[in-house]
This record gives C-alpha cells, sequence and structure tokens, in this order.
C-alpha cells in the first residue's frame, strides 16, 4: 500500500541545489533504483522520501497523503543505510527488533516476527552476538532484518551492498531481489553501481546533478538512453562514442562515410554512439571497417579488445572468448547501422 | 631484527626519570597533606620536615569530630596551643556541616548541569536550526568573562531574587560556570556518534527524545561520567563566588569554612591539613568509582568496520 509521488522536490543547501524539482512517481511495488554518479543527489533524494531531511520545496505523497511534513518515524518506512548503521551497544537481536516495542507490540509478537526474519536471512545462529563481532555482509543482513521486520510498505536502501566485496555482492544482490518479490513492498534503491541496477530495477531513474536524466525500464535505459551522459554511464566496457558531422544522409567523419537508416538533416554536429557488443568481428577485408589491435583484455567469459581502426579511430569491442587476437594483428568488423545510437553534439540528446 | 640495545635503555631510563618527576610534581602536595595530618604540630613544622609521620596519630580528625560537640565560644576559642596540636579555630564545628552544604550543592550541579548539558548538546549537535553555532558561542562566550568581574553582578542578582545565604545560590552559579563547557564537551561527542545512526533510530520510530535516550546517551558514557565529575568538582573547589554568596553556616561549603582556620595570628596547620584530607574525599572516591566507566571504543562496530 504504498505508491509513492515526488512533485518538484527540491533539497538546496545554502547555494548548493542537492535534488533540482524533482518529478517521480513510483508505482505501488516497484522496484525503483535512484542511479547516478556521486553526488548527484540521490541519497538526499532517498532522505527526503523517508523524512530525514527537509524537504526545501515541492511536495512529496505516499498514496493519496501528503507527508512532506511529516517526521520519519510517522511515515512507516523502512531503511537500509550503507554503513549498515547497526546500534553498537545492542545484540542482533535487540538490533532487529528496535523498531518493534516502540510501536507498543507485545513480546511474543516481538519475538516471533525477530525469528521469521532472522531464519529468512539465515542469521538466526548470530542472534546473541554484538555488531563488533560480525562481518561487513552478516551487519548488512541485521540491517535488513532490522527492516524486514517491521512489514513496512516502503523500503528504502542507501547503497546497501557498496561496502562488500565482489562476490558477497552479488549473493546479497540475489537475496535482495528475492526479498522484493515476497514482500512485494515498494522498494527505493540508492546505488552508483549499473550492474545492480541493471539487475534490481523494475525501472531505473537515471540521475545527474540533481536532475533526473532519463526514467525507463533498464532494457530501455541500455537501449535507447536519452543522452549521451546516460548512454557513457551505463555499459561496461563503455559505448565507444565517436563525433562527426551529417553530410549526405550519411554519418561523416574524416574519410570514413556511414549510411543511416533514419538520417537527421545536413551539417548537423552529432556524436554517434556504438556499443563494444554491436559489432560484428571478421577476418581482415571481410567487413566494412579495419582495425589494429592494440590491446587485448580476456575477461574469461568474452574478450575485450582496444582497436585504432582507419582514420585513427580508437574503438572498444568486445568478442566472444573464441576470438582469438594478439597485438597487432589486423582484423575486420561490421557495424548494423540499426543498433546505432546518434546524439545531437550540442545539445547531447538523442536523434 | 634486534635493534641496538643502549638506545633502548637510555630510552627507558628517559621515560622514568620524566614520569617519576611528573608524578612527584602532581602527588607531592597531595602526599605532603595527607602525611601531615597525620603528624602533630611540632612535627610539622621541624627543619627539615618530616616527610613520613614519625609517630602517626589520628588526633588532629578526632579534633574535628569533637569540635562538632563542642560549642566554641569568645571565652574558650583560644584554648590549647597551637604548637602541641591541641588548639581548635573557632568555625571547627563548622567543617561536617561545611561538608554536607559542599556535597548538597555538587550533587545538585552535577545532576542539573547533565540534564540541562545533554538536551541542549543535543539539539545543537544533532537538530538543524537556525542559528545553533550561534547559541554555542554565545554560551562559550559567557566564561570569558574572568569570574571576579561577574562577582558584583551576579551578588546583585542572587540578591533580588532573594536566594543570598541558601545553596540555590550556589546551585544556580555553579551551573553557569559548568553548562557552557559541558555543552561544548557534549557537542563534540554527539558530533562524533555516526550520523547514519540518528538516522536509523529515526526510522526505527524515535522522536528526539528517544534517540537521545536510546542512541546519544548510551554511546555516550564516557562523556556523560567526565561532565558528571567536571560539575562536582568545579562545585566542590568553588570558592569566589561562594565567599560573596554565602555569609553565614547555614549555607558555607568547604572551602569557605576551611579557609576560615587560616587566622592572622595562629594557624593549626595540623588541623587545617586534616580538614585538607576530609575535604578530598569525595572527589577521590568519585574518581575511583567513575574512571572505570571512562572507557572509549563504545561506538566500535557502529558502521563499516
Ligand atoms: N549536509 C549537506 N550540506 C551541504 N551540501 C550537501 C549536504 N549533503 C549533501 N550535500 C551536497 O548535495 C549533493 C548531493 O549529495 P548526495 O545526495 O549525498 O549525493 P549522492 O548520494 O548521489 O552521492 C552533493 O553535491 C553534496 O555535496
Ligand atoms: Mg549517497
Amino acid at each position: 500500500m504504498a505508491r509513492i509521488t515526488c512533485a518538484a522536490l527540491t533539497k538546496k543547501y545554502g547555494d548548493v541545489v542537492a535534488v533540482d524539482a524533482l518529478d517521480l512517481e513510483i508505482a505501488h511495488g516497484e522496484f525503483m533504483v535512484l542511479l547516478g554518479p556521486s553526488g548527484c543527489g540521490k541519497t538526499t533524494t532517498l532522505n527526503m522520501i523517508a523524512g530525514l531531511e527537509e524537504i526545501s520545496a515541492g511536495r512529496l505523497s505516499f498514496d493519496d497523503a501528503e507527508v512532506t511534513w511529516t517526521p520519519p518515524h510517522r511515515r512507516e518506512v523502512a531503511m537500509v543505510f550503507q554503513s549498515y548503521a547497526l546500534y553498537p551497544n545492542k545484540t542482533v537481536r535487540e538490533n532487529i527488533a528496535s523498531p518493534l516495542p516502540l510501536r507498543r507490540q507485545p513480546a511474543a509478537a516481538i519475538d516471533s516476527a525477530v525469528a521469521a526474519a532472522a531464519a529468512q536471512l539465515e542469521i538466526t545462529h548470530l542472534l546473541d552476538r554484538r555488531p563488533n563481532e560480525l562481518s561487513g555482509g552478516q551487519r548488512q543482513r541485521v540491517a535488513l532484518g532490522r527492516a524486514i521486520v517491521r512489514n513496512p510498505a516502503v523500503f528504502l536502501m542507501d547503497g546497501p551492498l557498496s561496502n562488500l566485496d565482489a562476490t558477497l555482492r552479488l549473493s546479497m544482490r540475489g537475496l535482495i531481489k528475492r526479498l522484493h518479490q515476497d514482500l512485494k513492498s515498494t522498494f527505493v534503491y540508492v546505488t552508483h553501481d549499473q550492474a545492480e541496477a541493471m539487475t534490481l530495477a523494475d525501472r531505473i531513474a537515471v540521475m545527474r546533478g540533481g536532475l533526473i536524466q532519463q526514467l525507463d525500464t533498464p532494457e530501455g535505459i541500455y537501449e535507447r538512453p536519452a543522452n549521451l551522459f546516460v548512454a557513457g554511464f551505463l555499459g561496461s566496457p563503455p559505448i565507444n562514442l565517436i563525433e562527426g558531422v551529417m553530410a549526405g544522409g550519411a554519418f561523416s567523419r574524416g574519410g570514413w562515410r556511414l549510411a543511416l537508416p533514419n538520417p537527421p538533416a545536413d551539417g548537423r554536429s552529432v556524436t554517434l554512439g556504438l556499443r563494444p557488443e554491436d559489432v560484428m568481428v571478421a577476418a581482415p577485408g571481410l567487413a566494412r571497417l579495419d582495425a589494429r589491435v592494440e590491446l587485448v583484455s580476456p575477461l574469461g567469459s568474452e574478450t575485450h579488445l582496444d582497436v585504432v581502426a582507419e582514420g585513427g579511430l580508437k574503438l572498444t569491442l568486445r568478442v566472444p572468448k573464441e576470438w582469438r587476437a594478439a597485438v597487432g594483428d589486423q582484423i575486420g568488423f561490421g557495424i548494423d547501422p540499426a543498433r546505432l545510437h546518434l546524439f545531437d553534439r550540442a545539445s547531447e540528446l538523442r536523434l | 631484527m634486534n635493534r641496538p640495545l643502549a638506545p633502548r635503555v637510555t630510552r627507558a631510563l628517559l621515560l622514568t626519570v620524566f614520569s617519576a618527576l611528573f608524578v612527584l610534581y602532581v602527588a607531592g602536595p597531595v602526599a605532603w597533606l595527607v602525611s601531615s595530618s597525620l603528624q602533630t604540630e611540632a612535627q610539622i613544622t621541624e627543619v627539615p620536615p618530616n616527610w613520613l609521620p614519625p609517630t602517626p596519630s589520628i588526633a588532629n580528625f578526632e579534633a574535628i569530630f569533637a569540635a562538632s560537640e563542642r560549642v566554641v565560644t569568645y571565652e574558650n576559642r583560644r584554648q590549647g596551643e597551637a604548637l602541641t596540636s591541641n588548639f581548635l579555630p573557632s568555625g571547627a564545628a563548622n567543617l561536617l556541616p561545611a561538608m554536607r552544604n559542599s556535597l548538597v550543592v555538587g550533587a545538585w550541579v552535577a545532576a542539573l548541569n547533565l540534564l540541562l548539558s545533554v538536551t541542549a548538546a543535543y539539539a545543537i549537535a544533532v537538530i538543524d536550526f537556525r542559528g545553533r553555532r550561534a547559541t554555542l558561542y554565545v554560551a562559550l562566550a559567557t566564561r570569558v568573562v574572568p569570574d571576579i568581574a561577574l562577582v558584583v553582578p551576579l551578588f546583585l542578582v542572587i540578591r533580588n531574587l532573594g536566594l543570598i545565604n541558601s545553596l540555590g545560590a550556589l546551585v544556580v552559579t555553579y551551573l553557569a560556570i559548568t553548562v557552557p563547557f559541558t555543552i561544548f564537551i557534549l557537542i563534540s561527542y554527539f558530533e562524533g556518534i555516526p550520523r547514519d545512526l540518528y538516522r536509523a533510530a529515526r526510522i526505527d520510530g524515535c522522536g528526539h527524545g528517544r534517540a537521545l535516550w536510546h542512541v546519544y546517551l548510551p554511546l555516550s558514557l564516557p562523556a556523560l561520567v567526565a561532565s558528571l565529575t567536571f560539575a562536582f568538582l568545579t562545585s566542590w573547589n568553588e570558592f569566589v563566588f561562594a565567599l560573596v554568596l554565602t555569609q553565614n553556616v547555614a549555607a558555607q561549603t568547604l572551602p569557605i569554612i576551611i579557609s576560615g582556620f587560616i587566622m592572622d595570628f595562629t594557624t593549626s596547620f595540623s588541623f587545617v591539613n586534616a580538614a585538607g584530607v576530609i575535604a578530598i574525599i569525595p572527589p577521590v572516591l568519585m574518581a575511583v568509582v567513575f574512571q572505570r566507566y571512562i572507557v572509549s571504543g563504545l561506538t566500535a562496530g557502529a558502521v563499516k568496520g
């Protein structure tokens, strides 16, 4: 039971506008990820939804009730912090139970709720320890327990996996996704990690400088980036950006021309985006472009090639692991014009 | 790899010598106080001094407790000879009541100081309101004025409040001294507590009162104990304001009464020293009881470790 509506939500710290008139509607039961580089206003947005930061301007509603001025303890939200924020003087059991006594529940109900949460997170054996006797992953499970024990309508998470090592992050990601499927609450999840965003989100809001750059499904964000920033922020290795101009209905850079399906007007300065995986690599001479291999980065599952193509064009390509290349090799590759992204160079918007 | 022996020995030696000098400097007067309280007047004034009592005796302490049973009048106040330690200052009987006054004032100051400072420090450290820094600066600025400059205005205020010669006058005055410092100390302690703990508490359903009680106080035990001790000691030792604001034995505290023992013509060092020993017992007890609470590291494991 919670649809979150942010209407022109703004946060100013003195002259610094941390969040700039943000409009965002998060559906009931949705998994919304706020994604962006450090300092873009993700945490501030989340804290305003939680009630931890005063809202400078705008309106915040849960369902149809305005909560702009409601203090956090009256908002029925649970939150998980990057720093875990466990009470160091309390045991795991007390930490998980901490939201409950304040809500005047009977002791037996508290015990069974804590036991259920601990079982779900597989931390039953840790209940009598204190936070400083736990590993990072265990601490974050306790923090999750403290959140789910309340069965909240809204779940807020501020980079909950950022302090964990890579393997742990992967398994915790799965845990959080299952949690969302079980609880059916509304999740708002903040991260700067695109892989987390892509795997977890129903929809992603990509932020920069306190503004939402694009709001879409993970596929939509990846396949139809709204501007150069979004295109560059998602994808690993990052998208290749090639600057050029439109001439005769084709993209033109130096002597190199590429016919496009729906070309913009001639003379326009544009940037072409080419994802490293959107190429067909072949033997030299057989494809559209020839290039020389400069760097080979095998990842096991796939290989990344840094190449220099005709006209000094530097590109990163993603090829199957079977493709054995060595530095200095000549290769050829083809581009499917339908998979290219074209941006206006001045406005940086997608064309 | 072994370091050469000589520098290590030198280092240890230097450390020992300087530590010993420091201990002597700090503890010397106290040791002399205790030692001399167990000596007769003649032994105290001998040259060279007796560092240890030649014939330890608790006669001086007996005199203190005897004094409370004897009425000192103008006629009998000169009884005994200073040199044979039978001399009792005229105010001797006031010593134990003054001790009681000091304890009462100290306890109130310590308790109220904590109550006022904790709430003020929480507000300034945690709640974002206009003028939070200014509040602190104003509070601290009051402590820049030397006490002696405040004596007369304070006397007038207290008199107009009708509090002259009451313990309340001292409690109010001492709070004005201790609260600004305590707020300052607690603010820096509270600001060292991870902000996310406060946020978690708010999310978990705590208003400000509960956040203070459940998060800030348990994690600030060392600072709270230090504040308690600081306030009590300030009150226990204070002299100038007590001298002006209390004019009879009903409200006079230990420093006033003990200083009254030092007279123009005859002073019984042995009696004053015994009184001094009694005066340091409560602070010493306090230090012993509280020192085990003054441990840091309570916040370990709160956030990413
Ligand atoms: N308490 C604060 N005072 C002043 N500026 C702040 C404060 N908190 C955040 N900011 C600024 O607001 C912007 C957004 O911060 P934040 O929401 O923490 O970013 P993110 O979580 O996306 O890394 C940053 O430029 C940051 O410097
Ligand atoms: Mg952040």
